[in-house]
């Protein structure tokens, strides 16, 4: 079991999940949780060498540059373009899950044939 | 199901060659960026937990909750700002925060400035940048060694705008390179075969080899020589100990292996030869070693269908009309006609020798080789 591998994808699932709480039901702790999520989401796909890395980094990268804005705008008093931009980083959010179920194909592929 | 699996594994099979140089820094490059993950994910879960642990106990103040987390865990400790951070509860919470984010973020800290100068990190960078823009050379010359001769060299090729790439395999080497303004250099073995393709050996026009040891240069040589075959369309000169170094060099595939005692005590036998007229003696040499800037030789072949072919030299009058002067003729089996006058007619397959300003040579060539493509290309 690769024990990197299932930290890595929980953060990502988890960036997900709590992008969709949020948007479902807004609240101010949720957008924290799901920046914090992202963040390191973001975090543990830098230095990865992997087929689509640098394809998953820049969606995980596009999603923190909507969540932080969205997260100061949500405090300060515009919620409304919060939810906005958190429907924006939800969206690079499903590229990224959709990115790293396929590099998990192609890995297993060249496993195999290794 | 099958068939999509086998078309998967085509596609994705490695192909099995040896990585390109380039490649193999931007692993080095990732490596290096991995060890920031630890300490950014360490310093990211102190500033997570103590904002929210200050917006619980302040009923969810977002802004000041984050500033007093900074402010706590980088010790500057302006005061308790956030509402609930003065009761028990948040003393309890600030006391820990304190302890643990105090700690991880002074060695976040320190572990990202470590891992940025050890691993080199803007180092590698430059490397890989500037290995992709070697990838765009073409017609350049690869300089493997980078001695005083090499830096010699390299200041003439510069002076003549004529593009180079040096290897060199010594670290103390990248200094001196530095110093010289070299454009592009690759610190790496040069008889490795994905370094010289790096340095792009298969689109350089030729290579200079002076590693200062002949087997280095051996090496050089005959790698250099499996991956660009031909001596017409790659040239290899090198550096020789002794004369008989020199023509194994030349078996094994350089084009020229030159000694450079020899070479130097021939050309101060020619002073001693020509004392008195000095300036004459060497006026060749001079032209040919770049010396002399106003005036240079050219040598242009006369190829099948070029409208020069069965013309006397009176009739063409390149000294009028392109300010260039034919002072040879060189036949196809080597003899060189020194004697030529306005009557000489100009036969396929001779080498025209011409004199002049370096401007109007080049002119002259171009102009030369234009009309005889257009004549070939009238015959089709």
């Amino acid at each position: 079991m690769r024990y990197k591998k299932i930290v890595t994808d929980f953060f990502i699932l988890m960036a997900l999940t709590t992008n969709i709480s949020f948007i479902t039901g807004p609240n101010s702790y949720e957008l924290v949780i799901t920046v914090a999520a992202n963040l390191a989401a973001t975090i543990l796909k830098v230095g990865e060498g992997r087929v689509l890395s640098t394809e998953m980094l820049a969606s995980s990268l596009v999603a923190d540059l909507h969540l932080i804005p969205a997260l100061f705008l949500y405090h300060m008093g515009d919620p409304q373009e919060a939810m906005g931009l958190a429907q924006g980083a939800l969206a690079a959010n499903v590229i990224s899950v959709i990115i790293s179920i396929i590099e998990t194909i192609i890995s297993a592929f060249t496993e195999e044939e290794e | 199901m099958a068939k999509l699996r086998r078309k998967l594994r085509k596609r994705i099979k490695p192909r099995k060659r040896e990585p390109k140089l380039v490649e193999i820094y931007e692993r080095r490059l990732i490596e290096a960026l991995k060890e920031f993950r630890i300490p950014l994910l360490m310093l990211h879960t102190a500033i997570s937990v103590g904002t929210i642990g200050y917006m619980l106990l302040s009923g969810g103040d977002f802004i000041n909750s984050f500033y007093m987390t900074i402010i706590t865990i980088g010790t500057i400790g302006y005061g308790e700002i956030v509402s609930g951070s003065d009761t028990l509860y948040g003393r309890v919470f600030t006391s820990f925060l304190a302890l643990m984010g105090i700690g991880v973020f002074t060695t976040s800290v320190t572990v990202i400035v470590r891992v940025f100068f050890k691993e080199d990190i803007i180092k590698l960078y430059r490397a890989i940048r500037m290995l992709r823009e070697i990838e765009e050379l073409e017609g350049h010359y690869i300089i493997c060694g980078y001695d005083k001769t090499s830096a010699w060299l390299a200041n003439l090729l510069k002076k003549r705008k004529i593009e180079f790439v040096v290897i060199d395999s010594r670290e103390e080497a990248m200094k001196f390179l530095q110093e010289h303004n070299i454009k592009y250099f690759i610190i790496e073995e040069p008889h490795r075969r994905s370094v010289l393709q790096s340095a792009g050996i298969r689109r350089a026009r030729g290579m200079i080899v002076n590693l200062g040891d002949d087997a280095k240069n051996i090496a050089v040589i005959v790698t250099a020589r499996l991956v660009r075959p031909s001596k017409e369309e790659f040239y290899i000169y090198s550096f020789a100990s002794t004369d008989g170094t020199a023509d194994k060099l030349e078996e094994l595939g350089a084009n020229r292996a030159l000694v450079p005692s020899k070479l130097l005590a021939t050309r101060l036998a020619s002073y001693i030869f020509h004392t008195g007229s000095a300036f004459i003696s060497d006026l060749f040499d001079r032209i040919a070693f770049g010396e002399e800037t106003d005036i240079d030789i050219l040598e242009l072949k006369v190829e099948p269908g070029s409208p020069l072919v069965g013309k006397k030299l009176k009739d063409i009058d390149l000294r009028r009309a392109l300010k260039v002067t034919v002072i040879a003729i060189r036949k196809p089996d080597g003899y060189l006609d020194v004697t030529i006058t306005g009557e000489t007619t100009v036969e396929e397959g001779d080498t025209l020798i011409i004199f002049g300003q370096p401007k109007n040579l080049r002119k002259a060539q171009k102009i030369l080789l234009e009309e005889a493509y257009s004549v070939l290309e009238r015959e089709r």
